[in-house]
């Protein structure tokens, strides 16, 4: 009785997700079909699953470079906000004065500024920046990278914060420091390590975000060979109207990297958990 | 000495990311602030005229500006709830016992994958055909009809879509909650014979807490922000009734090219919502128990 | 010292930052900003709208630097956010050396880039009031030459059906009690209200000169002949037509192609559209009767200028490879067959064009025209304005045609305040 009721519940954990799912089932159905099929019927299996629009897509996409540029972009850049996040969430949460407070404040209230507002002084200030330094901000991918930690700061920042104050003991970081431990060593031995179940979540939220970002590498990547995935997929959004097939075939091809990188990563996390509560 | 080590040490951590943080978000921002003091229509070879605070005054009497707003935040407070709710009833559900969770949670966790405007499209998709033949097949038609197609209903079809999409996102820091709540705690209550909806109340909720300040505000950004799935949903349509801040914003800078007052437009309702949702940081932060 | 070995430990992180950066522009931002730099005019960088041609303007990009060895960078974007786009590059100094202008609101707001194309050669053999003037400047070239009216099944429809306004609605009457819909627009901006409000505009006997009485708001709508006329099509539209809003440009085009639906109001591009159907029908296109209106309205879709802020060299090979994309055998035959545009040039010769551009073709050389006004309205007033006034009025049976109209005016005084 109680098995079948647990199975039960199992089933309708799946048929729950399954139902969320199905907008994802349309991308992938209409990725098969083509304008006419699209139009007879948008939930009805394909007539057949020819891959072909997907090589069609790859090909147009110039789908190889566009991954290495994706993956060399989104792994740089979240490894920065991990680093460079984690230590100023720390020190801000663990310094208690005005000036920590009014820079913790200004992280997280400039999560509400919409980016549209921003974008144009955003890249007059990168070209200024240009001629002024040595470094070519725009139109290169470190450029980019150095804008998406700068954009992302604030939620990763909010993040550990919160983090920090509610799950690391401070005794635990005032043993260390009696025993000798500098600040850098204290935070790189002790407390990063506990952080590992909000860095887990941090690298996913912003995997997710940098990967499909379309609007600010389009305004900072003009060189056909620099394009990230999510750029490559313009040539089908056509004045007027899209070319679904294609469209479709190139956000499935956008999003796989992600679920299998996701699929990982969340093994990690139980590990991860798992491991803290055997110690 | 010691003092002056601190700071040296409190420099180190924070001023790499403040650097990169200030050239990139806060110039911008602060440029963005000197433009709504102009009369310029965005391109930088014609006039920029200074008209000190007239932007600021003139945006009042536009109604459409405040319309949006309105909307923007009845729409914030829907999917406030709306998120938040699912997303902790799905981490509660993917953190138990079952055998599935895990396929769920990646199942879960995929719809925010799907970024950008083809979502839109795809739930244009939903509403325009799905709905219609699910209507005439169960005979719910007062239910399932085009939403988009009605002033009233196409913002909760946004907020449908935007809670859709952005559940599995939370759902993935209320999962880190979750598992952060110690073990013993549980079992401690298991022992004392607490049910299921006993400990839910006073234990997990309670300590779910720290969890709820961050995806309450998160939520609260991006639904503040959002822009893609509200052009390629409904475009701000039907006759305006979902044309919510940002795309509204939009409009003003790079449609009609009035730069200077759009900017003006995002100054003030950027220092009502910040002053608000800061406030409400600062309490429930404040409250948090320090361990 | 543990200090400085942290402090070593963050430098090293900002440096590799930094070369990330660098490395980004060793292996090709270098080439590019060498080449600007340089700008010895061989490289030049080409930014347009019609995302449709982008592939092919590739290639032909491709062929000329192999004829000239002057490298030719296209860059993409969606349809959307070209315009945008655009600004944002041109403030930062970011700018390409050929991007494209869709209409003279555009070409007036970008002045000061533009370049002065008047001596150029290729710019003789455009065909007559198709160049982009401005200024009493020759500002952009012609993509080519667009047309939009009643596209039509011959099937079920013929031309006498709709030869006059009294006709045009009973032959949609008739469809009304059918399984067919007689006429579709689509919910996009442009198909639901952009194209139709030209013809009130259109009819007048000088629609500029109209448009700019409006503005100055010595004429209204209200009180013009052609626009309670407008009004009243709208009425007749909305009484015997499916809801607009309802239908997507698919649906439109699938409908009309699957015979369900016998006429939309369309323009040439939508013949693309067909090719994933198999037509068993002949289509033609016909202009809308409005006040027993007889001709097609045509007009240019998009035009190429070029950035004058460039510096010489460059804005000379841009002015070169329009040149040889308008006069040149591989140029031309890349206007016609593969961006499939009707030519709005007089030495290119178009053949075997679809049904509709040929349509178009023909109504243009016989001059039986009436020209677009969309191009001279304000920025933006069809998307911003236009279309909730339009959306309005379908929604909601109360809205008469008279006060259609009105609801337009107020759009107009908005978008021109």
């Amino acid at each position: 009785m109680k098995k079948s009721s647990k199975l039960i519940r199992e089933l309708l954990l799946l048929l729950g997700a399954l139902v969320f799912l199905s907008p994802v089932y349309i991308m992938v159905v209409n990725s098969f079909k083509n304008r006419q099929e699209l139009y007879e019927n948008v939930i009805a299996l394909p007539s057949e699953f020819s891959l072909q629009y997907y090589l069609d897509a790859m090909d147009k996409m110039n789908f190889m470079t566009a991954l290495g540029n994706s993956l060399f972009i989104t792994i740089t850049s979240v490894i920065f906000i991990v680093i460079l996040s984690s230590m100023t969430a720390w020190m801000l949460a663990r310094t208690d004065n005005v000036l920590s407070k009014i820079i913790f404040m200004t992280f997280i209230a400039t999560m509400l500024i919409p980016f549209q507002t921003l974008m144009m002084p955003l890249i007059q200030f990168m070209d200024t920046l240009s001629g002024v330094l040595p470094v070519e901000m725009l139109n290169t991918r470190g450029g980019l990278i150095y804008m998406h930690v700068g954009f992302n700061a604030g939620m990763a920042v909010f993040l550990y914060h919160g983090f920090v104050r509610s799950t690391v003991p401070i005794s635990l970081e005032e043993a260390a420091t009696i025993d000798g431990c500098t600040k850098f060593g204290l935070f790189w031995r002790i407390v990063f390590p506990m952080l590992k179940p909000i860095t887990v979540t941090v690298i996913i939220l912003n995997v997710i975000q940098i990967w499909n970002d379309f609007l600010l590498p389009s305004l900072t990547l003009t060189d056909t060979s620099l394009r990230t995935i999510p750029l490559s997929t313009f040539y089908f959004f056509g004045e007027f109207t899209i070319q679904w097939n294609l469209a479709m075939a190139g956000l499935t091809l956008t999003v796989i990297p992600v679920v299998i990188f996701y699929i990982f990563a969340q093994k990690h996390i139980i590990k991860g958990i798992g491991e803290g509560a055997v110690k | 000495m010691t003092n002056r080590m601190t700071k040296g040490w409190f420099a180190l951590f924070t001023i790499p990311l403040l650097l990169i943080f200030v050239t990139v978000v806060i110039i911008p921002f602060l440029m963005g602030i000197y433009y709504s003091f102009f009369d310029w229509d965005g391109i930088g070879a014609n006039p920029m005229v200074f008209v000190g605070l007239d932007n600021y005054l003139q945006l009042f009497s536009d109604t459409r500006f405040m319309d949006s707003a309105w909307i923007t935040v009845k729409f914030t407070i829907l999917a406030l709830i709306t998120v938040n709710i699912l997303g902790v009833t799905f981490a509660l559900l993917v953190t138990s016992a079952l055998k599935t969770v895990n396929a769920a949670r990646a199942m879960l966790f995929m719809p925010n994958l799907i970024g950008g405007l083809i979502l839109g499209y795809i739930w244009q998709f939903i509403f325009t055909d799905a709905f219609k033949i699910i209507g005439e097949a169960t005979g719910f038609e007062s239910v399932f009809f085009n939403w988009l197609l009605n002033p009233d209903y196409s913002l909760y079809a946004l907020v449908f879509v935007f809670t859709w999409q952005m559940a599995g996102y939370m759902m993935i820091i209320y999962i880190a909650g979750i598992q952060g709540i110690s073990n013993d705690v549980i079992e401690a209550s298991m022992i004392d014979g607490a049910s299921y909806w006993q400990r839910l109340r006073k234990i997990i909720l309670p300590l779910l807490m720290p969890s709820f300040t961050i995806c309450l505000f998160l939520t609260l950004s991006f639904a503040f922000k959002i822009y893609d799935v509200n052009l390629s949903l409904t475009g701000g349509g039907p006759v305006n009734s979902t044309e919510l801040f940002a795309l509204h914003i939009y409009n003003e800078i790079f449609g009609y090219g009035n730069y200077g007052f759009g900017q003006a437009k995002a100054v003030i309702f950027f220092v009502i919502v910040a002053a608000v949702t800061l406030t409400q940081v600062y309490i429930t932060k404040k409250r948090e128990v320090e361990m | 010292m543990k200090f400085r070995k942290s402090l070593l430990f963050l430098v090293a992180i900002t440096v590799v930052l930094v070369l990330a950066a660098c490395g980004g522009e060793d292996n090709e931002g270098n080439e590019n900003s060498e080449g600007s730099e340089a700008s010895s005019g061989e490289k030049i960088t080409i930014f347009q709208s019609k995302v449709e041609i982008s592939e092919q303007l590739e290639e032909l990009a491709a062929e000329y630097e192999e004829e000239t060895g002057v490298e030719v960078e296209v860059w993409g974007t969606t349809g959307d956010d070209y315009f945008q786009q655009l600004q944002i590059r041109l403030n930062s100094n970011q700018g390409p050396s050929i991007f494209s202008v869709r209409h003279i609101t555009e070409a007036e707001k970008l002045d000061s880039y533009l370049y002065d194309m008047s001596n150029e050669p290729f710019v003789e053999h455009i065909a007559p009031d198709m160049a982009l003037e401005y200024d009493g400047k020759v500002v952009g070239v012609p993509y080519g030459v667009e047309g939009f009216g009643l596209v039509y099944n011959k099937d079920l429809v013929s031309e006498e059906d709709i030869a006059d306004y009294e006709s045009f609605i009973n032959t949609l009457e008739e469809f009304n009690g059918t399984d067919v819909d007689g006429l579709s627009l689509a919910q996009e901006a442009y198909f639901l209200i952009g194209h139709l409000s030209n013809y009130p505009f259109s009819l007048q006997d000088d629609n500029y000169e109209y448009i700019q009485q409006l503005n100055n708001g010595d004429v209204t709508m209200a009180d013009t002949e052609e626009f309670q006329a407008f009004g009243q099509l709208m009425e007749d539209l909305r009484a015997n037509i499916p809801n607009p809003l309802d239908i997507t440009y698919d649906e439109q085009v699938g409908d009309f192609a699957t015979g369900k639906t016998a006429m939309i109001h369309q323009g040439n591009w939508a013949y693309g559209m067909f090719e994933d159907y198999d037509l068993d029908f002949e289509i033609g296109m016909a202009p809308l009767p409005l006040l027993d209106n007889d001709k097609l309205e045509v007009g240019v879709g998009s035009n190429w200028g070029i950035n004058g802020e460039k510096d010489d060299a460059e804005v000379q090979a841009a002015a070169d490879f329009l040149n040889w994309m308008h006069t040149s055998e591989t140029g031309m035959r890349y206007i016609v067959e593969e961006f499939g545009a009707v030519p709005a040039f007089t030495n290119i010769e178009a053949n075997d064009l679809d049904p509709l551009s040929q349509a178009v073709l023909d109504a243009t050389n016989s001059g039986e025209t009436i020209p677009w006004s969309h191009n001279y309205y304000p920025a933006n007033v069809i998307v911003n304005d236009f279309v909730p006034a339009t959306e309005n009025f379908f929604l909601s049976e109360d809205v008469s045609g008279d006060d259609f109209i009105d609801s337009l005016d107020t759009a107009w005084q908005n978008a021109t305040k």
